[in-house]
């Protein structure tokens, strides 16, 4: 079987609920989504404007859904979408959106438009329009066991190293623990301080984990590139290592999508609830705050800010927590302007950041966080997700700030961890 | 005619000075909004026409519009008026009675024909003729007949005008207004509940002064110099509507600081009469200076537009059951349209071929 234009379609078809019609039908075409939109107001090109970028969307709907379009299409008007259309729209759908969902939160009629791009690239990927980058990371993680190929080996590296580290024991696959840590490739690849900082504060709080053999990769490329079956290979994975365990929970790591993938739309995917709850390692580490089971000592004096990762915050919910364990650890604490759930996206997210033909665009996008980050003067951001991580740093380098250093959360939590019983 | 008296003779008669007749042309000139230079004009007019015949017709009505006219403040103005036209025909005015009454009218009509001025105050039932007779005749065909030989009609007051209370929902006598029978002879429209009796006598002398042909009316058959301009647009309290401040209640704060009324249900800004400037009672007040809001009354139904208290911006009128059958078809052409939708979308998840990471790329 092939990538075509009919199964593009069909996967389209597939897409519309009820929730699509009533978004088109309310659309009131007021054009404030633009002006939520980084790459509209970075580059001021009325074609990103976010509700165009499901015209062709609509377009299906109009003329197969609706009673007026329907007509048309037996009288043979409706405007018929041609692989054409698709490859003009591949860019836009995919290169000019990081699903960021600021959209979604100025809309007027309240439509989610993010929700409806997500949908609308399951089409684009089932007809061969998916980004040739995001592609390649399908295979390799549907191959492999992780985006940049097997990682099995990795992981085994950096557990022993971060065990070394810390001197605590890191046991791999261990059953009935609390919970499983699963991680995006990008902290296996980078090192092992996330593995040692989990160990750390777990350690200290007297919780339970372990890390899968079988289904330790977060990241989802199905996700970012629109393509439920390949979606619901990859978090099938993870489901089931933590179902083979018998863990209470799972803890997604400091990774925007995976928390996407595998806290609201891995249920979805495989058609049934988890036996187990998902946590984000901020959300766990806020609760075990409040228990009184994470303790710190001493202070950052370094004026920091904080990065809201769109997936985690504004689409993830997650803003007091990672604010609640800033403040145990720094007294120069201070926020940009629109932090929060109106948050400007790093402009790496939704598979812009891997797909390398949207470089400039990406770089261009940019603009917006650094003027932000400009205006606040910080010598540290702090950030709780991978992706925003990197791309902060590479965009950051590339136009000499990087005297600014990025840091993870997790990570500086363990670092301030009060370690004396 | 030429063995009536003429206007002079008839005032000095009444015991009225030149100066006297002077000043009510003066007033006259400027109700009709003509300009001042017209004014002698007017008085010219008045002294030398003979006293046309009025028969005064009234049907389905209160007798509140005869009582208005009787009111009318201006200077000596009703003796004027029922000197300056010879009023032969009014029963609720004259002495006689019975026969002798329609006596009196058949004889203006016949001294008169094709001359004459008919005034109509009330509504006409055309539901049964004998919901209103007078003399055994009915309201229907008084007015055919009187009408017939009429030089012009003028109604007066809404009833006549547009059928007025009468003709409010559910209209039990089936009351039309005089346009809706006399279509062959011109109709002059000076509606209100009462209309303001200045308005009534100036309409009567503009039509003896400069003739029927001078008298400029609006779509609604109504003089433009006394119906041109909404009550809103004249308004003393127009300011408080313009910024905003609006009394809530009769008693509240707003009401005693004579804020705006529109809330409280004052047509004042889709009615157009002159109330607000010539206001009642030799110019004393007017409703809304009064207090309370507009009615309307100047406007065709004005007493089925919703309720006197809602605000213009309330939709009048009964929407419950359109309303609920609009949500009923909606619903059913909804769930019409979700099934197509629904069975649509069956059909392709029917069709969905699972995607594999491999076949992702497009193979030629």
């Amino acid at each position: 079987m092939t990538a075509t234009l009919e199964r593009g379609l069909n996967a389209l078809r597939e897409q519309i609920d009820a929730p699509v019609a009533s978004f088109f039908t309310s659309c009131v075409s007021c054009g404030l989504c633009a002006e939520a939109c980084l790459f509209y107001k970075e580059t001021g090109d009325p074609q990103y404007t976010p509700i165009h970028k499901l015209e062709l969307m609509q377009r299906l709907w109009s003329n197969e859904y609706t009673l007026l379009g329907r007509a048309k299409s037996m009288l043979g008007l409706g405007k018929k979408i041609t692989d054409e259309d698709l490859t003009e729209w591949e860019t836009l759908v995919y290169d000019s959106c990081t699903m960021c969902g600021r959209c979604t939160m100025v809309c007027p009629v309240g439509n989610d438009i993010t929700m409806m791009i997500r949908k609308m690239r399951e089409g684009m990927s089932a007809s061969g329009h998916g980004p040739v980058d995001l592609v390649g990371a399908a295979e390799r993680h549907t191959d492999g066991t992780s985006p940049m190929g097997d990682l099995t080996k990795a992981l085994h590296a950096r557990v022993k190293q971060a065990s070394a580290e810390t001197g605590l024991e890191i046991e791999l696959d261990k059953p009935g623990v609390d919970y499983m840590l699963i991680l995006s490739s990008h902290e296996i690849a980078s090192g092992e301080e996330m593995i040692a900082a989990v160990a750390r504060i777990m350690h200290k709080a007297g919780v339970t984990w372990t890390i899968s053999t079988e289904g330790f990769e977060a990241t989802n490329v199905g996700i970012q590139l629109g393509n439920r079956d390949v979606a619901r290979n990859l978090v099938s994975r993870v489901v089931d290592a933590a179902e083979k365990l018998g863990v209470k929970g799972v803890i997604s790591p400091e990774c925007g999508h995976a928390f996407q993938a595998i806290r609201w739309e891995g249920p979805n995917l495989i058609g049934r609830e988890y036996p187990f709850e998902v946590v984000h390692i901020i959300e766990l580490l806020d609760k075990l705050r409040a228990e009184g089971k994470l303790k710190t000592k001493g202070k950052d004096h370094d004026r920091i800010t904080f990065h809201d990762p769109c997936q985690i915050n504004r689409r993830g919910g997650i803003n007091k927590e990672p604010r609640n364990l800033l403040n145990m650890v720094s007294d120069n604490f201070i926020e940009t302007e629109d932090a929060g759930t109106m948050n400007w996206c790093c402009s790496g997210g939704g598979g812009v950041g891997a797909n390398t033909r949207a470089n400039d665009l990406q770089a261009k996008a940019f603009n917006i966080k650094k003027r932000q980050i400009e205006a606040v003067a910080p010598e540290k951001i702090v950030t709780m997700c991978a992706f925003c991580h990197t791309t902060l740093e590479n965009q950051l380098e590339a136009r000499n700030m990087d005297d600014i250093e990025v840091l993870g959360l997790t990570e500086m939590m363990a670092e301030y961890l009060d370690d004396e019983d | 005619m030429a063995d009536k008296p003429l206007l002079p003779d008839l005032m000095k008669a009444h015991g009225i000075s030149r100066r006297g007749f002077l000043k009510y042309c003066a007033t006259l000139t400027s109700a009709m909004a003509l300009p001042p230079m017209l004014a002698p004009k007017v008085a010219h007019a008045l002294e030398t026409t003979a006293r046309p015949s009025v028969i005064w017709l009234s049907f389905q009505e209160c007798t509140g519009c005869t009582e208005a006219i009787t009111r009318s403040h201006a200077p000596t103005i009703e003796d004027l008026i029922f000197n300056v036209i010879s009023l032969d025909y009014h029963h609720t005015l004259q002495a006689a009675s019975g026969d002798a009454a329609e006596h009196a009218r058949e004889q203006a009509m016949k001294d008169n024909w094709g001359n004459y001025l008919v005034v109509v105050d009330g509504s006409i039932p055309i539901g049964n003729p004998g919901y209103s007779t007078i003399a055994g005749i009915s309201n229907l065909d008084m007015l055919k007949e009187t009408a017939e030989g009429a030089a012009a009609i003028v109604a007066v007051g809404t009833c006549a005008a547009y059928g007025g209370i009468p003709h409010a929902d559910p209209n039990p006598t089936g009351a039309v207004s005089v346009s809706d029978i006399i279509t062959d002879k011109p109709i002059i429209n000076v509606p209100g509940c009462p209309p303001i009796p200045i308005v009534m006598t100036s309409v009567l002398a503009q039509f003896l002064t400069f003739g029927l042909e001078s008298i400029e009316v609006d779509k609604l058959g109504r003089p433009k110099a006394f119906f041109g301009e909404t009550i809103h647009d004249r308004c003393y309290r127009r300011p408080f509507y313009d910024k905003g401040l609006f009394a809530e209640g009769f008693d509240d704060e707003g009401a005693r600081e004579g804020w705006c009324l529109y809330k409280l249900g004052c047509k004042g800004p889709t009615t157009r009469s002159v109330c607000a400037t010539v206001k009642w009672n030799n110019g004393t007040s007017f409703p809304i200076q009064a207090g309370h809001g507009c009615l309307g009354c100047t406007e065709p139904d004005f007493w089925d537009n919703g309720g006197f208290y809602k605000p213009l911006s309330v939709p009048a009128g009964e929407y419950r059951k359109l309303g609920l059958a609009a949500v009923a078809g909606g619903a059913a052409l909804g769930v019409a349209g979700g099934a197509v939708g629904r069975a649509n979308k069956a059909r392709a998840a029917r069709a969905h071929e699972t995607v594999d990471a491999h076949d992702l790329e497009k193979k030629t």
